[in-house]
């Protein structure tokens, strides 16, 4: 695990996490709600951006070919799979995943890379209130399921041999959450050091199909095939 | 009755900003959140069209008023 599967694994699970908040843009439950929504989505793909340029200055980009065919090949956490049907799993995420992926960023700004001090120090600020929303839900109380899942999946988005231990990310995260993680359980015979993850499978076709552009082409209308270009 | 857009435990939140350090504060809109930490969050999110140099939220319930429209 170099720092470069790193930075691909947070700058994937940041495109995601952006995506799925995006999806809940109309469906939130205030009309602020939508467009904390809407703008957490937005922030988080913009992080996506700045992560995946961070890339080539690291020396090192390990996306390949597969990436455009193989939606496995995505480093995302299996929470961001299938589109969230509850606003429980939309807050866990918002409180629990989107805070641990903040505290390994807080820990890339307080390393000695120069990239990363420079151009993730930002993020920092506008994480502020996407925590501020996720821990104000989460005290409003969700639905157990959504919660136990984001923990086990933060614990094991964790492991691996960083500069911070595992159990030092966790201690932050539990400290800026306020909150001890439910006892939950890991399949660590299945955990992927490079994805992070112990689930095997990966995000929906739909969602792998707009990702690389393709979704666009349905709303094509059919006269459009037929369309000369223009002298 | 005066119309209201709060619900049972929400509250209404006045947003203040301004562009630069010369010019004063004024309203540019307002939220409606349960507590203090979910109308930052609404209000960053929903007045986040310009370059503010300062934003700050006040509850409406907060403001005391010398004298409303048509009273002066």
């Amino acid at each position: 695990m170099s720092l470069s599967d790193l930075v691909l694994s947070l700058a994937d699970n940041k495109q995601m996490l952006g995506l799925r908040y995006a999806e809940w843009a109309t469906r939130a439950p205030s009309l602020e709600a939508d467009i904390a929504a809407a703008a957490m989505g937005l922030d988080d793909l913009g992080h996506s951006r700045v992560l995946y340029g961070c890339l080539e200055p690291l020396g090192v980009d390990p996306r390949g070919p597969e990436r455009e065919s193989d939606p496995a090949s995505l480093r995302n956490l299996a929470y961001f799979d299938d589109p969230w049907t509850e606003w429980s799993q939309f807050v866990a995420a918002n409180a629990i995943l989107d805070t641990a992926f903040t505290v390994m960023i807080e820990a890339c700004v307080g390393g000695s890379v120069d990239v990363l001090q420079q151009r993730l120090r930002k993020m920092l600020l506008e994480e502020r209130y996407h925590f501020l929303h996720g821990r104000s839900w989460l005290r409003s109380g969700i639905d157990t399921e959504p919660l136990l899942r984001a923990w086990r999946e933060a614990i094991e988005w964790f492991e691996g041999k960083l500069s911070l231990g595992p159990a030092e990310l966790r201690a932050r995260l539990e400290e800026r959450l306020e909150m001890k993680p439910p006892p939950v359980t890991s399949d660590w015979k299945g955990w992927d050091p490079i994805r992070r993850r112990a689930r095997p499978g990966s995000i929906d076709a739909h969602t792998f199909g707009m990702l690389r552009g393709l979704e666009e082409k349905k709303y094509a209308p059919p006269t459009a095939k037929q369309a000369a270009p223009r002298a | 009755m005066k119309y209201q857009r709060v619900s049972g435990d929400a509250v209404e939140y006045e947003v203040f900003a301004r562009k630069t350090r010369v010019e004063p504060l004024h309203q540019v809109g307002s939220v409606v959140a349960p507590d203090d930490d979910l109308a930052m969050a609404y209000a960053r999110a929903t007045y986040d069209e310009e370059r503010w140099c300062e934003m700050a939220i006040v509850r409406k319930d907060d403001v005391i008023r010398l004298w409303s429209p048509g009273e002066a």
